[in-house]
């Protein structure tokens, strides 16, 4: 700080009264900003969590439910549930504790998919896959208790940082090997975006929440309904068959997914409407494109079979930054032709690239 | 939506925001009701101090009219009286008090009843060295007084936050931080903060975005409250920075 007088950012003299560096007007003016988009977004409003169940979610009740957990602080909100930071007493540990909506376990069939996912989900062991450690129900509330995370999701990374296209092009892999170590075991994500990619400290990425949304509703027959929209939140990062057929999802769903997590990394947009290249948008090498489009195709035959080749063509990007492939192209030239036809209308849904 | 929901991540709380319970409570006052109340009082006792000060009173019986003020909204559960469409606990706060000190009887009666009793345990000789600091300008008690209750709210928040960094073990990335919370992300030494962390300097842009977000909603859920609805909290808000933006 050059004077300790002024404050360095709005030019307000500093009282003499108040702690060095702290001008209590910058200070004030940060109640005025916006929440991180991944609470901001109305779909994942919170009002959605207290406005139907009534519930308030009060540290002391929660202490009372857990007695064998420290409750520290709430970390997390979403359309799901509330997520809680937490220390376990007798490993000393931290953990998070995700608390289901009560008004979502409504239904009759709940309890028993809900022990059946969060058993498929506690299966999976992988370095870059959220632990589940244990679930169960106590009073009104399905609980999960998992690996804590000290660090950042990549929304968050993207709204603080901005992340350059080597950032970017850095995490791909470990989410690619994450998902397809998930997809061998036969899991499906279901609703991969940049909120459940937690990002540590150390810059590792961890998954969150795999197969949550299936067992929220497995049906998802009807995205227009409002209640179905705050349960799925953003509808944007979902394959078109998601929406369409979804109960005949398969791991393709995740990688198109994917596809629009990269696309939004690289350029800071969604691929929504007729939206352009990302080679178009920034410098980038022009080689993204075409697996950034691959991964969107409309059709799951279309798009990567696996996810791990969008690991493969990632990496073959980075290992040689000169500009121009030392391989084939991934693409047919057809279908790179078609990219700027690319249509979505709505929600983005349904392009049309044979056109 | 829910009319009565807070959009923030303390919703739901809304219905026990310290000073909603307290009006909740009304005539009958509650357990939960007066502790939610001496809380209330605890957190701006020095505002009130500062304002009777500024109103011509020696720092003695400043002390003992801002304790005796506190004990008999306590005793009296004077908030009975608070006019609903002053919702703030800031306005009936000062308003209540201007009437206490305007009460003469009151105020000799004042005298007594502050030795009797420690309600709040207010450090007295700490609180006087603190008016001595206050700009001396001449600006009015009501301007102190506001002045000082913005000032309350931002370390209200801060010591809130400093606790929750506290018990997770990362009070020395607080320290390293809290400095920078309403600066230009340009101007935080990411660089020398994270060598002397041991960090990442990744980890650092990350982490004092972060602080920044929870100081954000540290410092709203502070003014929460002293209000009753998210459209009161915005309005303090407001009326907050204008009161550190206008001096
Ligand atoms: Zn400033």
């Amino acid at each position: 700080m050059a004077d300790d007088q002024i404050c360095p950012k709005c030019g307000a003299p500093l009282p003499a009264d108040v702690a060095p560096g702290h001008c209590p007007k910058c200070l004030m003016q940060v109640g005025f900003e916006s929440q991180d988009q991944a609470v901001a977004d109305p779909a994942e409003a919170p009002t959605a969590v207290s406005g139907h169940s009534g519930v308030t979610w009060d540290l002391d009740q929660l202490a009372s439910l857990f007695p064998e957990l420290e409750i520290i602080k709430q970390v997390g909100i979403g359309g799901m549930g509330v997520v809680y930071q937490a220390r376990q007493k007798q490993l000393d540990r931290f953990v998070a504790v995700k608390l289901v909506r009560p008004d979502l376990c409504d239904d009759p069939t709940f309890s028993e998919r809900f022990t059946r996912e969060a058993r498929a989900m506690a299966r999976l062991s992988h370095p870059a896959i959220i632990n589940v450690f244990d679930f169960g129900q106590r009073e009104q509330f399905y609980f999960f208790i998992m690996e804590f995370v000290d660090g950042t999701n990549l929304r968050q990374l993207m709204q603080s940082e901005g992340l350059d296209a080597t950032q970017a092009l850095a995490v791909v892999p470990q989410i690619c090997e994450a998902l397809q170590y998930a997809h061998d075991e036969g899991i499906v994500h279901r609703d991969i975006k940049p909120e459940n990619i937690l990002v540590d400290t150390k810059g590792r990425i961890k998954i969150a929440d795999f197969g949550l949304a299936k067992l929220i509703n497995p049906e998802a027959t009807d995205f227009t309904l409002t209640g179905a929209k705050q349960v799925m939140g953003t509808p944007h990062y979902m394959a078109p068959e998601q929406l369409e057929r979804p109960l005949e999802v398969d791991h393709r769903a995740d990688i198109y997914s994917l596809g629009v997590v990269i696309y939004e990394m690289l350029t800071g947009e969604l691929p929504l409407g007729r939206f352009s290249s990302p080679s178009e948008k920034v410098q980038i090498d022009v080689r993204l494109d075409e697996v950034v489009l691959r991964a969107l195709q409309k059709e799951p035959e279309k798009r990567y079979q696996q996810v791990s080749g969008i690991k493969t063509d990632i990496e073959a990007v980075s290992a040689s930054p000169t500009g121009h492939s030392p391989r084939q192209s991934v693409v047919p030239p057809t279908v790179r032709q078609a990219f700027n036809n690319l249509q979505y209308p709505g929600y983005g849904l349904y392009c049309v690239v044979n056109c | 939506m829910d009319d009565a929901g807070f959009p923030s991540p303390h919703s739901g709380r809304f219905a026990t925001t310290r000073w909603s319970i307290v009006q909740a409570a009304g005539v009958q006052a509650t357990p939960n009701s007066r502790h939610a109340l001496e809380e209330l009082c605890a957190t701006y006792w020095y505002p009130l101090y500062a304002y009777v000060r500024r109103r011509g009173y020696q720092a003695d019986d400043a002390q003992d009219l801002t304790q005796s003020f506190v004990l008999s909204l306590l005793e009296r559960n004077a908030v009975q009286r608070a006019d609903p469409d002053r919702g703030r606990f800031r306005s009936f706060l000062l308003g209540s008090l201007n009437k206490f000190l305007s009460d003469e009887t009151r105020k000799q009666g004042a005298q007594k009843r502050g030795g009797d009793r420690k309600i709040l345990s207010i450090n007295v000789d700490d609180v006087e060295n603190r008016y001595q600091l206050e700009p001396t300008d001449d600006i009015t008690p009501e301007a102190v007084f506001e002045r000082r209750w913005a000032l309350t709210v931002l370390d209200a928040a801060l010591t809130r936050l400093q606790g929750d960094y506290e018990r997770v073990g990362k009070l020395p990335l607080f320290e390293a931080l809290r400095g920078h919370i309403g600066a230009d992300k340009s101007t935080i030494p990411n660089r020398e903060v994270a060598e002397s962390l041991s960090m990442q300097e990744g980890a650092v842009k990350v982490a004092a975005h972060r602080l920044r977000q929870e100081y954000r909603d540290a410092l709203r859920a502070e003014i929460a409250q002293t209000v009753t609805n998210s459209k009161e909290l915005d309005d303090e808000l407001t009326g907050l920075f204008q009161t550190l933006s206008g001096t």
